[in-house]
């Protein structure tokens, strides 16, 4: 039972498959955008081997940056894999059944502690993407929640694998509520900055935004922590909005439309101003509220 | 009230864009003042990219001065090898054969298609639409085959000499480059809708980067910028050269002034080259194969100029020649000079610091033409030229 419990926190379907399901989706990310805009594109495990190469690089900390700048970067990778962790795939939770608040607890506190990495190196343009990032969170926090409690009402419980299972015998939510799937949807690009999100590190306005000072290894984690949240969200899409999933395969090709979707928004669109996506956002929260005023009513 | 002031003190800072920032290709200095996001001002510094060009031109003689010129920018290489050539030709007082003129035509024409393309996916890029800065790209290709197919190579050609042109261009090209230009014709019709349908586009560049007529007028901009706030100017079409007054082709004028209107200047002058190139492609062939004049290289106490209409706008050639086989003075003068420190405190001003990016690479900046002879002290921001004194010093100190 003890080694059953600690291989699947750590092996199946735990941290081991949850950080090679990351890097496969942002291989498979790059490689589709890539030949839709008419190249050939990195390999599907080039990420990995960004990270590794990363790994090996000059950890350069600049000599203004605050205590926060060698931590936040690793607790925001550690919070955004736990919440990995807290969420079922393929119908079983890697951690065991916790409810949906801890998960966006976690959620959130990742996201945060990358906005706090950036304040903390005290470089202008990482702060400027500091405070578009917190604006922008603003922004996305309330059609995400507006959507997750439609998905918790329509289920009746707030345990994640339940809301899980509930879609595996009486269908979709997304189906009888698709308002809030779109909500959902908008929110998901939102918080992991695919276009027309990616406000807080645009490259020709602010460099990189809050990760510009980073190097080596504390860069890695970085872009970890964006792939964690991609695999995260994702997650928690199947599990909310589109069916659940009780096998690895509907696993898969969920997730993987899911991305495929998120790619398409990442290669036509372009880049919103933050006063825009404020906006945006907003617009989608309320028409999230439809949904909810309709399963309250 | 005191307190509020104090405040807004506070919001107002100078924050310096370059010289390096991944907005610029190359290296310039804007110094923007902002209160909180909205700019109330900018301060241009230019002279990062100097290289004594005219100097350098001046020591060398007339035909070692023609790869000088092409290399003053690396987009616009073709149009200013080709002023050069007019100038030492207006000062040596010859004329052309007719199909060097051709030639040269197509040479500018390509250059401009290329120019363009390369300008709309760069506005792409700041629009952070990266698929259409690969798709421009892509196509802006079929441009650089059918000049390497002229010339040999792509960026800088090496066409024009003193008195024609080096090559000529192979008769069993021609199908296949008009095949090329009719497709680029269908992709650029793509690339119009794009930029004045998509929703997020029309946001981010309509009514943005305001530049009045009135303005446009008393500060001399130049070229499709100034076309854009509806001035009507165009080189080509006022004072023409090589064979534009005898080919059928409109300047394309808009009223709206802003960033919008500068994106589809450049994107409807694409449908106006390729017109030019199809009616050269398509009666070249009547002309004699003669590809030059011959003549001395020894230029007569005299002066020559030319004025061409570059991708960018007027390209300024003064030379004065005093008998030898070098210009005694050489004077350039490159549209971005003319259009960037006077049009950009005028267009950012009351604009949003998020629309910075977008709205400096619609004047579509080349800092590597505009730098000549002022330099710009960065600490007292006094400007001065240069003379040969100075650069001598400047290269004995800094060794060779």
């Amino acid at each position: 039972m003890a080694i059953e419990t600690i291989l699947s926190a750590l092996v199946y379907p735990g941290l081991v498959f949850i950080v090679f399901m990351s890097f496969l989706y942002s291989g498979f990310m790059r490689k589709v955008a890539a030949r839709m805009q008419h190249r050939i594109g990195p390999p599907l495990w080039q990420p990995l081997l960004d990270v590794i190469k990363l790994m090996g690089k000059e950890d350069i900390r600049p000599e203004q940056s605050k205590m926060g700048f060698t931590f936040w970067p690793f607790i925001a990778m550690v919070s955004i894999a736990t919440a990995g962790l807290l969420t079922p795939i393929a119908g079983s939770v890697p951690l065991g059944n916790s409810d949906v608040f801890v998960l966006l607890y976690f959620l959130i506190f990742g996201t945060l502690a990358l906005y706090l990495s950036g304040f903390s190196s005290s470089n202008p343009f990482s702060v400027v993407g500091a405070v578009r990032g917190v604006v922008q969170m603003i922004g996305y926090e309330f059609p995400f929640v507006v959507s997750l409690i439609v998905s918790i009402l329509a289920a009746g419980s707030v345990f994640p694998i339940e809301i899980n299972n509930f879609q595996v015998y009486n269908g979709w939510i997304s189906l009888s509520f698709p308002l809030a799937a779109l909500a959902f949807f908008v929110s998901l690009l939102a918080k992991v900055e695919i276009p027309p999100f990616h406000v807080p590190e645009a490259h020709q306005e602010i460099v990189s935004g809050y990760y510009t000072e980073y190097t080596g290894s504390r860069l890695a984690m970085i872009i970890m922590t964006h792939m964690l949240k991609l695999f995260v969200l994702v997650s928690i899409g199947i599990v909310f909005f589109f069916g659940g999933s009780v096998s690895l395969f509907s696993f898969l090709w969920k997730s993987l439309a899911i991305v495929f979707l998120a790619t398409l928004s990442r290669v036509v669109m372009a880049r919103m101003r933050i006063d825009y996506v404020l906006r945006f956002c907003w617009i989608f929260g309320f028409v999230g509220l439809i949904d909810l005023a309709r399963i309250l009513l | 009230m005191a307190k509020d002031n104090e405040r807004r003190e506070k919001l107002c800072y100078t924050l310096p864009l370059g010289p390096q920032h991944p907005m610029y290709v190359e290296a310039e200095n804007l110094m923007v003042r902002v209160d909180g996001e909205t700019i109330t001002g900018v301060e241009v510094n230019i002279g990062y990219m100097h290289r004594g060009i005219e100097e350098l031109m001046q020591r060398k003689n007339y035909l070692q001065g023609i790869f000088l010129a092409e290399r003053i920018c690396g987009i616009c290489s073709g149009i200013h090898s080709v002023t050069y050539c007019e100038a030492v030709e207006n000062a040596l007082g010859i004329e052309i054969p007719e199909r060097a003129k051709y030639i040269r035509t197509i040479t500018l024409e390509l250059e401009r298609l290329h120019s363009h393309f390369l300008f709309l996916g760069v506005m792409a890029y700041e629009l952070g639409l990266d698929t259409g800065f690969m798709y421009t790209w892509r196509d802006r290709e079929h441009v650089m085959d059918m000049l390497e197919t002229l010339s040999g190579n792509r960026v800088n050609y090496g066409i024009p000499t003193i008195g024609g042109v080096r090559r000529d261009l192979p008769a069993g090209e021609i199908p296949g480059m008009l095949k090329r230009l009719e497709h680029l014709r269908k992709r650029a019709e793509h690339y119009v809708i794009l930029f004045s349908s998509d929703a997020l586009v029309r946001k981010r560049t309509l009514g943005k980067g305001n530049l009045p007529k009135g303005k446009a007028n008393s500060h001399s901009i130049v070229g499709p910028v100034a076309r854009a706030s509806g001035v009507n100017t165009d080189i080509r079409r006022d004072l023409p050269y090589l064979l534009y007054d005898e080919l059928e082709w409109n300047v394309v004028t808009r009223m709206e002034g802003d960033v919008q209107a500068r994106v589809m200047v450049k994107a409807y002058e694409i449908f106006e080259s390729i017109s030019i190139l199809k009616q050269c492609l398509n009666r070249i062939s009547r002309t004699t194969p003669e590809l030059k004049t011959k003549t001395s290289l020894f230029v007569k106490e005299n002066e020559g100029m030319s004025i061409t209409e570059a991708p960018r706008g007027e390209l300024v050639y003064y030379l004065v020649s005093n008998g030898t086989d070098r210009p005694e003075r050489m004077r350039i003068r490159t549209p971005t000079f003319t259009n960037v420190p006077s049009a950009l405190p005028i267009i950012l001003k009351g604009e949003q610091l998020a629309d910075l990016p977008v709205i400096v690479g619609s004047v579509d900046p080349c800092f590597s033409c505009c730098d000549r002879v002022t330099i710009v002290d960065e600490r007292t921001g006094e400007s001065r030229g240069v003379d040969e004194a100075f650069l001598r010093k400047l290269g004995e100190e800094n060794g060779d």
